[in-house]
């Protein structure tokens, strides 16, 4: 039995970007994907078992280290909290409204019930950022500069308020590309009223 | 006599493609087809919808938007104060979005939007829907039982937060089944006292005589 290499991953995942890039996730095909890296299509199955398994990890190894580094850079000393939130909540949807992150998204959705794909990416991308935003918020509130509540559900508010005015549209494929003014102006909205259901009284 | 036949007429058309759509898609589906399970001629189901697309959209559109505006004409009828009336248009949103049965629609929603170009339609009538809810928050507005800002947006913010907690896994299949109606109440009492906060009135309303204690 061979042993799987990080190398030969990589060649995969590089291959296979370049094959959804070109042809799109429906047009594509593991025997394209084989195509391009050789080899028999018995190993590229031992390493990604589906298409969508593949497609997810091409997407994701793109942008989770973004999405990683602005959540990473929440600083919870900061004496500027609302300029904190803004700074994540910029990169944060940067990262979100990109296209390969819609695709990804999109791809999720609309397969989540013949495929692993939503749950992958519910539990690859969406539960360690909820969780990362409520270990923040919940030094925040210990700190005092937002009164005490359940941490997890003030992070999904937090997200969600984010999300809200522009990720329906995206979903729906009406958004067209996103002018980052138009980020500023929804996180700024986002923050505002975020801070205010969360302030102390 | 006639206008009822044609709404029954309608109904049928509309129970057909939603079934067709439901197990083959967009693409796969045609307007012959729908017109073959429905009977009659196809002329027919073109004098009640103009294409596949529009067809597609009030299929999947039909019951959420029966169900919202039942639902919004309850809450601007009502008098009570805005919590108890955003909490219990909230955790009754939330039982039907979260059905099996809408979150289906949802999903298809999305998975073929994009593709068939019914995305707008879609947008449009979701928009549609939305200044219901805002037209509420904004005579809420009016009145100073919440302060002054865009109710539209208000409305945006208010859905986004009642969703937060349950409809992305549910969408994504990492949760199955529904949630129980407990459960639904407690994410809408979440929500809605944290948009409430945010939403207070600068100065209590008028018959409120009680001051903040800062």
């Amino acid at each position: 039995m061979k042993v799987k290499t990080e190398a030969k991953r990589l060649a995969i995942l590089q291959a296979a970007g370049d094959v959804f890039r070109e042809v799109g996730f429906e047009r594509a095909s593991m025997s394209d994907i084989r195509a391009r890296i050789g080899g028999s299509k018995a190993t590229l199955y031992n390493y990604f078992p589906s298409k969508e398994k593949l497609f997810f990890e091409v997407m994701h190894e793109a942008k989770t280290h973004e999405l990683e580094e602005s959540v990473g850079a929440l600083n919870p000393a900061t004496d500027d909290l609302r300029q904190e939130l803004l700074r994540f909540g910029q990169k944060f949807l940067a990262v979100l409204y990109s296209p390969e992150a819609i695709a990804v998204r999109h791809l999720a959705i609309a397969e989540s019930r013949r495929s692993e794909s939503g749950k992958l990416s519910f539990e690859r991308a969406v539960l360690p950022l909820e969780k990362q935003v409520a270990e923040f918020l919940k030094k925040v509130m210990k700190r005092g500069q937002l009164r005490t509540a359940d941490a997890k559900i003030a992070a999904i508010h937090f997200l969600s308020l984010l999300e809200s005015e522009l990720m329906q549209r995206a979903l729906l494929g009406v958004l067209g590309s996103v002018k980052p003014e138009a980020i500023s102006g929804a996180v700024r909205r986002a923050v505002e009223v975020f801070m205010a259901g969360y302030q102390r009284r | 006599m006639q206008v009822r036949k044609s709404e029954l007429k309608r109904q049928a058309i509309l129970e057909q493609a939603y079934r067709l759509f439901r197990t083959y898609g967009f693409d796969k589906t045609s307007m012959a087809e729908i017109t073959a399970q429905v009977g009659g001629s196809k002329a027919t189901v073109y004098s009640h919808f103009s294409s596949k697309e529009e067809l597609f959209v009030e299929c999947m559109m039909t019951a959420l938007e029966d169900y919202m505006s039942g639902t919004l004409q309850h809450l601007e009828a009502s008098r009570t104060d805005p919590r108890i009336a955003l909490l219990n248009f909230g955790s009754s949103v939330l039982n039907f979005i979260c059905s099996s049965e809408q979150l289906e629609v949802r999903r298809l929603m999305i998975a073929e939007a994009a593709r068939s170009g019914t995305g707008k339609l879609f947008f449009d009538k979701i928009s549609a829907l939305r200044a219901q809810l805002g037209a509420f928050l904004a005579a809420c507005m009016a009145s100073g039982r919440l302060r002054r800002a865009d109710p539209n947006l208000a409305a945006e913010q208010l859905g986004a937060m009642l969703e937060a907690e349950m409809l992305e896994p549910l969408l994504l299949h990492v949760r199955e089944g529904a949630p129980d109606q407990q459960e639904t109440a407690r994410a809408a009492r979440r929500a809605v006292d944290a948009f409430l906060r945010a939403y207070a009135p600068l100065r209590p309303p008028p018959l409120q005589h009680k001051q903040h204690a800062d």
